[in-house]
C-alpha cells in the first residue's frame, strides 16, 4: 500500500461511518441510536489495528499514527508532519495554486513596498555609523523651526564652518548632482556630478572600490587638480566596467579629467534617489558652475553647498546645534550682506537625502507607514481568504480527522499536522512572493531612466527577513483557526455535522459574510481614494500653468561648458534661432535660463520706493532671463506694457518685466494694471536698476499648481548666461519637430551637449510623475483586494459545493 | 445462529468468497458491500468497518480485486471495487471448494441444501 493510500482508506472509513449514521437516521432512529450504532462499528479496533501493522509504513509514514499521544520526538514528529504536508498538497493542486497565489501576490506587494521602504528609508546611506553624520543647512533666523526651509551655504562658510568648529572630527561640502557635458570623439554626453570638498568621502567613513579618493591637496588651489571619482554603477554601465578606468581621462566641460578612484558599490552620494556619475573636487567650481555662478568659492552670496559632518565621540546634536548656531552668528556679524539674518540647522543626515522635491523624512515616513499598511491589509485579505478555503476543506477533511481522533491522535498533534501544512503553504507563497515582489520592483525602477544615477532596489538579507517572517506569519494568521476547528473533530460531531450540510456550518457562513463586508468595503475605500486623486491629477492636467504645453518642445544647453567663450556663446544663441526658425512645422522660438517648472527663487529682489528690507526678511522672486519672443513662443501672457525686442540692448537702458503678482504685491490697488510701467526695480547680484516695461501673466515655475510667486524677467541681451534652454512652438504636434530640433542645435555646434528634448506635456508628466507612482500603487492594491474578494464571493455563493470542488 | 455466524471463525474462512462473489456481476464501494451482506444474510451476517477495509485492501493488494475512485456530480467521490481476472479465477476456486466443502458436510450430516 502507497502512503496515498492509507489516506484513501481512511477516507473510505469515514465514508462507510457516515453511511451508516445516515441511514440509521433516516431509518427512522434518533440521534443518539444513529450514534451508538455507527461508533459500534468501531468497537472491535483489533483487525484494523492488525492490517496496520502488517502495513509498517503506515506507522512510519504517517503524520498522525493510530495511538500517537504526542510524545513522541520532536523532531521526528515535525519532519513526519512535513512529508504528510508535502503528501497532502500533492493531492490538490489546484487548492495549493489558488492558495498560493493569492497569498503569494499579497506577500509580493509587501515585500514591494518593504523593499522601497528598505532602501529609502531604513537603509538609504550605504556608510558607517550614519547616526554620528549631520546635514547642515542656513536657514533663516525668525524661522526657529526645524522643518523651516533649508538653503545651501557659501564654500567661503563652509571653510568657516569646519575651521572653526568644535564639535565635528570632520566637515565636508557637497552640492547637489549638475549637468556636465562629457566630450568624447567629437560628440557631446550628458553627465551628472557633483563637486565635493576633499574630505567628502573621508567624513563619511567610505573605502573606494577601486583607486584613490582625494587627497588633501587636491581641495586647496582653484582649478588646479582635474581629478575625478566614478560612480560604480557608472563604471559598470558606461564604461563597461573597465579595469583601466583609473588612471583613464574624460574631457568634461572642455578640460580633460583624470578619474583616480571609484566609489563604492550602491553609493549614490548624500542622496536617495538620484545621485551623480561622478565626484568632482570643490575647488574645480570655477570650471563647472556656470557663469553666474563664478567666484563660487570666495562669494558669500552664491550658495551651492550643502555640509555634512561627522560628530566627535560624545558630541550631542544638541551641542553641535549651539556651537554651530555661535559660529553662524558670529559670520552674520562679519559678512552681514551674504549672511545677516541666517544661521545654520544642525540635522540627522537622512534629512537632506530626500531633497526639496521629496519633502522630509518624517513625510517619506508617514507616507511608507500608509502604504506598509494599505499592502498589510492586501495580505490579511488574502489569509483571510485561504482561511475560508481550508475551513471548507477542513469539513471535507472532518471524518478523516474524526477517524484520527477516533484512532488515538491527540488534538495537539492534529494541530499541529494542519499548522505545519498552512506554514508550508505560507513558505511556498513566500517563494512566490519574492517573485512577485522583484518583478513588482522592476515595474516601478524600471520607468526610471539613466538607471546608473538612480538608487537601486536594495534586496537584502533585510528584505529576505521580512519576507520570510510575513510568509511564516501568513502561515499562523490563516492556518490556526481552520486547523483548531478540523481538530475539534470528534466522531459523533463529525457525524452529526456530515448528516446536517456537506458544506459550511451556518456559523461560519455568518462569520466569513461579516468579514467580507468589511473587505469589501476597504478595497472600495482603496480605489475610491485613488479615483479621487486620480481626478485631481486628471484637473491639474486641465489646469492652465501660465504657459503654454500643446505646442511646446524644449531643450537645455550648456555652451559655457562646452568652452565657448562670451562672443561665441551669443553667435550660438543667435545661430540656433535662425536654424531652428527655418524648420517647417516651427512657428517661433526664442532662449530661456528656466526649464517650465524647475525654476528656483533667489532672495534679494529691490523694489524702487519700499524700504530697503533687511537682509532677514528679503523678497525672494524668480529671476528668468529670456531672449525677444520668449512670451510668444512659451504663451505667455502681456497683460500690460511690452515684451522685449530688439531695441533692449547691451548698451540700452536696462529693463524688465515683472509678473501680475510682483504688480499686485508693490502696485496695489484696483486697476493696477498699468501702474508698474516705468518704476523700478533691482534684481539679485545686480547693481542697477531696472524699467519695468510690461507686466506677464503669473504662472506656475517651480512646481505643478503652486501658490503664486514673484517672478521677473530680464532681456537675455543685457543679462549674458551660458546656460539657456531653447523654447520651440510648434505649428502642429510638437513631437514632430524634436527630432529636426535636435539636429539643427547640433549642426550649429557639435560640441554642445543637446541632449533630451522634451515636449510640455512630458514635463507635466514629470512634475506629477510622484502623484501617479502613489495612484498607481493604490489602484493595483485595491484592485488585487477587490479581485481577490470578488472570487471569494463566488465561492461562498457557489454553497457547500466548494468543500468537494477544492480537494 | 445468528450468533454462530458473527463467529470470527466462521467469517474469516467464507469472508473472502462473500466479497468476491458480491463483486462478481458488478462494481460495488464498500458501504453497498457491507450492507448487502447484511441484507442478504437477514441481518444475519455483518462486516464492521474496522475488518471490512482491511479484507478489501488485502484483496486488492493481492491483485483479485481492484479499486477505483469514482466521483459523480454532487455528491463525494467513492472507492468503487470490482473483480480482476485473477480474482475471477480465484472466486471460481474458491466456489468450487466450497461447494466441495458443503457437499462433504451434507453427506456426513445428511443435512440437504435447502
Amino acid at each position: 500500500m502507497t502512503p496515498g493510500a492509507e489516506a484513501e482508506l481512511v477516507e473510505e472509513l469515514a465514508q462507510h461511518l457516515e453511511d451508516r449514521y445516515r441511514e440509521s437516521m433516516s431509518g427512522g432512529a434518533d440521534e443518539e441510536d444513529a450514534y451508538q450504532t455507527t461508533v459500534s462499528e468501531l468497537d472491535d479496533m483489533y483487525p484494523l489495528a492488525q492490517g496496520i501493522e502488517r502495513n509498517q509504513r503506515m506507522a512510519r509514514y504517517d503524520a498522525v499514527p493510530a495511538g500517537d499521544s504526542g510524545r513522541g520526538n520532536w523532531l521526528e514528529d515535525g519532519w513526519r508532519d512535513l512529508r504528510y504536508a508535502v503528501r497532502t498538497m500533492w493531492n490538490s493542486p489546484i487548492f495549493v495554486l489558488f492558495a498560493v497565489l493569492t497569498l503569494g501576490l499579497g506577500i509580493g506587494a509587501n515585500t514591494t513596498v518593504f523593499t522601497v521602504v528598505n532602501t529609502l528609508i531604513l537603509n538609504p546611506l550605504p556608510v558607517e555609523n550614519t547616526a554620528e553624520l549631520e546635514a547642515l543647512a542656513a536657514s533663516d533666523m525668525k524661522k526657529s523651526s526645524k522643518s523651516a526651509a533649508t538653503y545651501p551655504i557659501s564654500y567661503a562658510d563652509w571653510k568657516d564652518y569646519q575651521a572653526r568648529n568644535e564639535v565635528f572630527r570632520s566637515l565636508a561640502g557637497y552640492t547637489a548632482p549638475r549637468v556636465v557635458t562629457l566630450q568624447e570623439s567629437g560628440e557631446s554626453g550628458r553627465m551628472f556630478s557633483e563637486l565635493v570638498t576633499d574630505n567628502y568621502f573621508l567624513t563619511l567613513g567610505l573605502a573606494p572600490a577601486k583607486g584613490r579618493f582625494f587627497l588633501p591637496e587636491e581641495g586647496v588651489v582653484p582649478g588646479t587638480h582635474a581629478v575625478a571619482v566614478m560612480n560604480y554603477a557608472t563604471w559598470q554601465s558606461r564604461f563597461g566596467g573597465a579595469a583601466d578606468i583609473v588612471g583613464g581621462t574624460l574631457r568634461l566641460n572642455s578640460i580633460v579629467f583624470t578619474v583616480v578612484g571609484v566609489a563604492p558599490p550602491g553609493f549614490i552620494g548624500v542622496n536617495a534617489v538620484f545621485g551623480p556619475d561622478l565626484w568632482i573636487p570643490a575647488a574645480m567650481a570655477e570650471q563647472f558652475l556656470p557663469n553666474e555662478m563664478h567666484n563660487a568659492l570666495s562669494d558669500r552670496s552664491k550658495a551651492v553647498f550643502q555640509a555634512l559632518g561627522r560628530r566627535k565621540p560624545g558630541i550631542t546634536e544638541a551641542q553641535a546645534q549651539a556651537n554651530l548656531s555661535a559660529i553662524a552668528s558670529r559670520l552674520a556679524r562679519e559678512y552681514p550682506t551674504a549672511n545677516e539674518g541666517h544661521t545654520i540647522t544642525v540635522r540627522p543626515i537622512r534629512e537632506a537625502l530626500y531633497g526639496s522635491s521629496m519633502g522630509s523624512s518624517a513625510q517619506m515616513l508617514f507616507a511608507s507607514a500608509a502604504l506598509l499598511m494599505v499592502v498589510g491589509i492586501v495580505l490579511l485579505i488574502a489569509c483571510s481568504n485561504v482561511a475560508n478555503l481550508l475551513l471548507a476543506r477542513a469539513a471535507a477533511r472532518r471524518q478523516e480527522m474524526a477517524v484520527r481522533v477516533a484512532m488515538g491522535a491527540s488534538r495537539q498533534r492534529l494541530v499541529r499536522q494542519l499548522l505545519t501544512e498552512s506554514v508550508l503553504l505560507g513558505l511556498l507563497s513566500g517563494a512566490v512572493g519574492m517573485f512577485a515582489g522583484y518583478a513588482g520592483l522592476q515595474l516601478l525602477f524600471g520607468t526610471l531612466p539613466g538607471a546608473a544615477n538612480f538608487v537601486t532596489p536594495k534586496l537584502d538579507a533585510t528584505v529576505f527577513g521580512f519576507a520570510l517572517i510575513i510568509s511564516v506569519a501568513t502561515g499562523f494568521v490563516f492556518g490556526t483557526i481552520p486547523a483548531i476547528q478540523a481538530s475539534r473533530a470528534s466522531v459523533s460531531e463529525a457525524l452529526k455535522e456530515a448528516a446536517r450540510t456537506t458544506g459550511r456550518s451556518r456559523r461560519r457562513v455568518t462569520l466569513a459574510n461579516s468579514l467580507l463586508v468589511g473587505q469589501v468595503a476597504f478595497s472600495f475605500l482603496l480605489l475610491m481614494t485613488a479615483a479621487l486623486f486620480l481626478r485631481s491629477i486628471g484637473r491639474a492636467y486641465q489646469m492652465d500653468p501660465g504657459f503654454q504645453t500643446a505646442h511646446l518642445a524644449v531643450l537645455m544647453t550648456s555652451p559655457g561648458q562646452a568652452g565657448y567663450g562670451k562672443a561665441q556663446t551669443k553667435a550660438f544663441y543667435k545661430e540656433v534661432r535662425e536654424r531652428v526658425a527655418r524648420i517647417p512645422g516651427v512657428e517661433s522660438d526664442s532662449w530661456s535660463s528656466n526649464l517650465p517648472l524647475w525654476a528656483r527663487s533667489v532672495s534679494g529682489l529691490q523694489v524702487e520706493g519700499q524700504q530697503p528690507r533687511s537682509q532677514a526678511d528679503q523678497i525672494r522672486s524668480i529671476v528668468n532671463i529670456v531672449d525677444a519672443g520668449y512670451f510668444e513662443t512659451a504663451g505667455v501672457a502681456i497683460e500690460t506694457g511690452r515684451e522685449f525686442t530688439n531695441v533692449d540692448r547691451e548698451d540700452s537702458a536696462p529693463v524688465a518685466i515683472v509678473n501680475a503678482k510682483v504688480a499686485e504685491d508693490f502696485w496695489p490697488g484696483g486697476n493696477s494694471g498699468s501702474r508698474p510701467l516705468g518704476k523700478r526695480i533691482q534684481i539679485p547680484g545686480e547693481n542697477k536698476m531696472r524699467q519695468i516695461v510690461g507686466v506677464a501673466r503669473t504662472g506656475n515655475y517651480s512646481t505643478w499648481g503652486e501658490a503664486p510667486q514673484h517672478c521677473v524677467y530680464v532681456p537675455l541681451e543685457q543679462d549674458y548666461s551660458d546656460a539657456m534652454t531653447l523654447y520651440v512652438r510648434s505649428k502642429g504636434s510638437p513631437e514632430e519637430i524634436l527630432l529636426p530640433v535636435q539636429h539643427e542645435v547640433r549642426s550649429a555646434a557639435p560640441q554642445v551637449l543637446a541632449v533630451d528634448i522634451r515636449t510640455g506635456s512630458q514635463i507635466i508628466d514629470g512634475g506629477l510623475f510622484q502623484a501617479k507612482v502613489g495612484v498607481g500603487m493604490l489602484s493595483v492594491f485595491g484592485l488585487l483586494a477587490l479581485g481577490m474578494e470578488s472570487w471569494r464571493i463566488r465561492s461562498i455563493s457557489g454553497g457547500g459545493r466548494s468543500g468537494c470542488a477544492w480537494r | 445462529m445468528a450468533e454462530n455466524l458473527t463467529d470470527p471463525e466462521w467469517k474469516k474462512g467464507s469472508a473472502e468468497l462473500l466479497v468476491l462473489s458480491l463483486l462478481e456481476d458488478q462494481a460495488r464501494h464498500g458501504y453497498d458491500i457491507s450492507k448487502l451482506i447484511q441484507i442478504r444474510s437477514g441481518g444475519a451476517l455483518r462486516f464492521h468497518v474496522t475488518s471490512l477495509y482491511p479484507l478489501l485492501h488485502r484483496l486488492e493488494k493481492q491483485g483479485w480485486i481492484e479499486g477505483r475512485w469514482v466521483e459523480k456530480p454532487e455528491q463525494r467521490r467513492r472507492r468503487y471495487y470490482r473483480l480482476t481476472a485473477p480474482g475471477r479465477k480465484a472466486l471460481g476456486s474458491k466456489q468450487k471448494s466450497w461447494r466441495d466443502f458443503v457437499a462433504v458436510i451434507s453427506r456426513i450430516t445428511g443435512i440437504e441444501h435447502a
